[in-house]
């Protein structure tokens, strides 16, 4: 294999970057190792927890499963983008104040892909919400109390938008 | 009583911020200066002599670092267990032969990852094949493959024996022949894996002639700490075991592993810090997870249903070093000694070399199995004499302050209370019954309700067997609490937090936490055996009532008061009717600091479970007290059969437990939800398969956890049975373990009240339940 890297650009929660990259590289590896953003997990690196999504151009993908090449000329978003201590997203209140969050490791990549599905369609059914998190494995919370935190956040923004 | 103000409320988790912005750092987070890879090279074989390694190829490798191998160690074994009676069993990397698929032979550090698999790539071992055995019942026949020494002590034709329990009471015969009715039936359990979304990871960096650093994912440092040291031969105090955010655990994360060994061991051969993470398949194929059992029960009992004897065998699949499995079959006796009161009692349990991967605690640690087992033969009693599964529990449960037969008092026990909350919650009487005997509405669907029970200790003595916890007072009149203990999600930190908040009136958000460090944080028990609400809690408590009495003593000095008549409130205090001249915490601290040559106000605290006992009671005997605070629980389980498909969904479960009392309501929902679904996993879709010591599952596609679309409504009722007081001792009970234990007799038995058909191993797959019903052959599959 070509192991030479290529220099590409990569915008990350709003902010340029350029960085040499090997081709086999993936978007995970250089989110953690390259450029220190560690909110993004890996659970497996097979593509079957889903602890590594982040959005492209606000579509949820797994990271693990991306070539970071593949990802020029896309907006990224990681966790590190949706919110921060001061001023937490929605969705991040709502799963602490639901008993959501235990170990955390799943939540980053829950808390994503809950971002992309409300920016599509921020009223959601029950089906559609599950839909959107299948492919998040959680062994902690037994995934009512995240339901329930989305179902919080759905009338928490509705409340905001009427 | 005076009102809480932090202690028994849903306060929002101390760590929670951190965890969904996601700046909490867990131990792949941690990125050091030179940091190097570390691989491990595993065995291909279940059973095999190594006769020659070859990693010269490896060292030649550019960005090789360091290739380790036994000939690097100092030849000490470890063992999850090492007693005189057990001794450690397993090298951390394996020396002359190999025991199972996995084991580990070597490990490499190198600049990069693919550097180190290269390097794997280019290492040749030699091995000469044994003959292998895997099944426990084949193992124990004479002129099987031998895998270790017979242990010496059992005088039994049987081979490959790791160890032996073995405890009675009462004569089991003659309540036997006592009994109107004696049930005999054999129950299996099988193979599960604990689910932990971050694998196993260390790193570690060794500062020559000063310290060894390790964060590594685990339950606790100081097990870690003690049990590397010795491998190392390092003094304790050299190694310094600290915590990083744990991405879950449950029982999978207690013991030393080998990677951790290696990490620790190529730092200080290459000098720099090296980090090992085991990959998901290496999880699923080489580490350690729960013991599948056999478990043979024979019960008599009169015509009322009263129990009058029983007596069990227990063999467990162990693999092909002790691990834990000396301790399960230890536990499995525990686990049948406590919930119901019985007589006459016999017990024996056997722990068996195979060539399997090893096995380690898993959330329950054999209560879940061993409740199966004893639950299900109970209701099929309860239906021989024309008893409901609730009375036939409600007559043989035991009671308040009733002694168990090993000396441990049950105090304050709510195990009734639980069984009758949980049947009225659910009607549990009117429904069980119709769900066989009435025709479905719904064609082939059918629904059934049963129920289990389950108790579980909470703290015993192992390792590092106590709690302490420090408190300091900062000079703005907030606490920071130092504690050993480490959150593995369970919500630790916080509950811990609220306790210094409610003796010290201190707003719960300025008690800073300082937690699972070796070197400044006191000693603790450990996230593993239930014992940190109990145990760590209380070191908690009587740490925050020393400041408490150097507060109120100051505060009574410069009030020219009586300290009982003082009031404490945020962070300020005052004589009782006087709010308006009250003297804030910040000035008693300085008037400490003048007053009190010099003391700052630091409160410590301790506490040991079993305070006036030497040690664990014997694994081999049973003999000496296990326990002083047992939490109970009974569980229903509301399940929908598809009589076409086999399939099972589990609509409802229902916990009522005896938790003493919550001290943080929300993460115990937090505890009984999570439990239900890894019960639920582990009833109806999860199963590690292996043949011939290998693992064919290794992922999440093929091993199925839990989805979303696979969750079940978890409902619980809290028994309170314990207060908590400022400045007194309590008993507050786990909730960390049980309430994974009883649901999975729930739901065989729930299956059974759907359909008739009786279930004798786990999981409660399709095909069994489909022959049940005589629509397949035996071992049939259904796609």
């Amino acid at each position: 294999m070509d192991h030479r890297k290529r220099v590409i650009e990569l915008s990350i929660n709003d902010e340029p970057y350029v960085l040499a990259v090997e081709p086999q590289q993936t978007l995970l590896e250089v989110l953690r190792d390259s450029l220190s953003l560690t909110g993004t997990k890996e659970g497996c690196g097979t593509g079957e927890c889903g602890s590594c999504t982040v959005l492209l151009d606000g579509k949820p993908v797994l990271s693990c499963l991306m070539l970071a090449v593949e990802c020029v000329n896309l907006d990224i978003t990681t966790i590190e983008g949706v919110g921060s201590i001061e001023r937490m997203a929605p969705i991040q209140e709502a799963l602490l104040e639901k008993g959501g969050v235990q170990c955390g490791f799943c939540t980053p990549g829950m808390v994503l892909a809950t971002t992309a599905m409300l920016n599509r369609n921020p009223k959601p059914s029950e089906g559609e919400i599950k839909r959107s998190l299948e492919g998040h494995l959680c062994r902690c919370t037994g995934y009512n109390k995240v339901i329930e935190a989305v179902e919080a956040t759905i009338e928490k923004i509705s409340d905001t938008h009427e | 009583m005076a009102e809480l103000d932090f202690v028994g409320k849903s306060i929002l988790r101390k760590d929670g911020p951190d965890k969904v912005t996601g700046r909490a750092s867990y131990t792949g987070d941690i990125k050091l200066p030179r940091m190097l890879v570390g691989r491990i090279l595993r065995s291909p074989h279940p059973h095999a002599k190594i006769l020659n390694i070859d990693i010269s190829q490896a060292l030649k490798l550019k960005g090789v670092k360091a290739v380790i191998t036994s000939e690097d160690t100092l030849g000490i074994k470890a063992g999850f267990v090492e007693t005189p009676r057990y001794p450690a069993d397993q090298y951390p990397l394996a020396k002359d032969r190999v025991r199972y698929v996995g084991e580990e032979i070597l490990a490499v550090a190198a600049t990069d990852a693919y550097v180190a698999e290269e390097a794997l790539s280019l290492i040749r071992v030699d091995y000469d094949p044994l003959p292998a055995v895997f099944d426990p019942d084949e193992a124990m026949k004479e002129g099987a493959p031998e895998i270790h020494p017979t242990h010496p002590k059992v005088k039994e034709p049987l081979s490959n024996i790791a160890g032996k329990t073995q405890s009675e009471w009462g004569d089991v015969e003659l309540g036997f022949s006592e009994s109107d009715y004696v049930r005999e039936d054999r129950f299996e359990s099988h193979l599960r894996t604990h689910g932990y979304l971050e694998t196993q990871i260390t790193v570690a960096s060794y500062e020559p002639g000063n310290k060894l650093n390790l964060w590594t994912s685990s339950m606790g440092p100081f097990l870690k700490r003690a049990k590397l040291a010795r491998l190392l031969d390092l003094p304790v105090s050299s190694v310094r075991v600290r915590k990083a955010y744990v991405g879950g655990a449950f029982g999978g994360k207690v013991d030393l592993y080998s990677h951790e060994f290696c990490a620790a061991l190529l730092s200080m051969k290459t000098g720099r810090p090296v980090k090992i993470e085991a990959s998901r398949e290496e999880v699923f194929t080489a580490y350690r997870h729960g013991q599948p059992l056999i478990m043979e029960v024979k019960t008599g009992v009169k015509k009322d249903g009263t129990l009058l004897a029983q007596q069990i065998r227990v063999i467990n699949n162990c693999g092909g070093y002790r691990g834990s499995g000396v301790v399960v079959i230890f536990l499995g006796w525990g686990y049948t000694m406590v919930p119901y009161r019985m007589a006459n009692f016999k017990y024996e349990g056997y722990a068996v070399y195979t060539n399997n991967p090893v096995r380690g605690p898993q959330r329950g640690h054999g209560a879940p199995q061993m409740r199966f087992a004893v639950e299900s033969q109970l209701d099929i009693i309860a239906e021989e004499l024309g008893i409901d599964p609730i009375e036939i529990r409600l007559k043989n449960a035991r009671e308040s302050g009733e002694q168990l037969p090993n000396g441990d008092n049950v105090h304050n026990c709510g195990l009734k209370e639980c069984i009758q909350s949980a049947a009225e919650h659910t009607q549990l009487k009117e429904k069980y019954g119709t769900g066989r005997t009435t025709a479905s509405p719904n064609g082939h669907i059918r629904n059934g309700i049963g129920i289990g029970v389950s108790s579980y200790m909470s703290g015993s003595l192992i390792y590092p067997n106590s709690s302490s916890v420090s408190v300091k007072m900062n000079d703005d009149g907030t606490a920071t609490l130092l504690t050993g203990a480490l959150d593995v999600g369970q919500g630790a930190e916080t509950i811990l937090c609220q306790i210094i908040a409610e003796e010290l009136k201190i707003p719960f958000e300025e008690i800073q936490v300082i937690a699972a460090d070796t070197e400044t944080t006191p000693v603790d028990i450990g996230s593993w055996i239930s014992g940190n609400a109990y145990v760590t809690g209380n070191a908690a408590r009587m740490a925050g009532t020393e400041v408490r009495k150097k507060l109120l003593d100051l505060a009574a000095e410069e009030m020219e008061a009586n300290v009982k008549d003082l009031v404490m409130e945020n962070k300020s205090v005052w004589v009782a009717g006087s709010p308006d001249k009250k003297i804030s915490y910040r000035k008693l601290i300085g008037a400490s600091i003048q007053k009190r040559r010099g003391d700052p106000i630091i409160g410590e605290g301790h506490w040991r479970t079993m305070r006036d006992e030497p040690f664990h009671p014997s694994l081999a005997s049973t003999k000496g007290r296990w326990s002083e605070n047992y939490a109970f629980d009974a569980q229903v389980a509301e399940v929908e059969v598809d009589t076409e498909t086999g399939q099972v969904r589990l609509l409802r479960a229902v916990t009522a437990h005896d938790c003493g009392f919550p001290i943080n309501p929300l993460l115990v929902e937090g505890q009984v939800d999570g439990q239900v679904s890894m019960a639920l996993g582990h009833a109806l879709m999860e199963e590690i398969l292996m043949k011939d010591g290998h693992t064919l599952n290794p992922n999440w596609l093929e091993y199925r956890m839990p989805t979303i679309h696979e969750t079940a409504k978890s409902e619980h009722i809290n028994v309170i049975t314990e207060s908590y007081e400022v400045g007194r001792p309590y008993r507050t009970k786990e909730v960390g373990e049980g309430l994974v234990s009883a649901l999975l007799g729930a739901i065989a038995n729930a299956i059974y009240d759907a359909t008739g058909v009786r279930l004798y191993s786990t999981p409660f797959s399709p095909e069994k339940i489909l022959y049940g019903l005589g629509k397949i052959g035996r071992n049939q599959k259904v796609s």
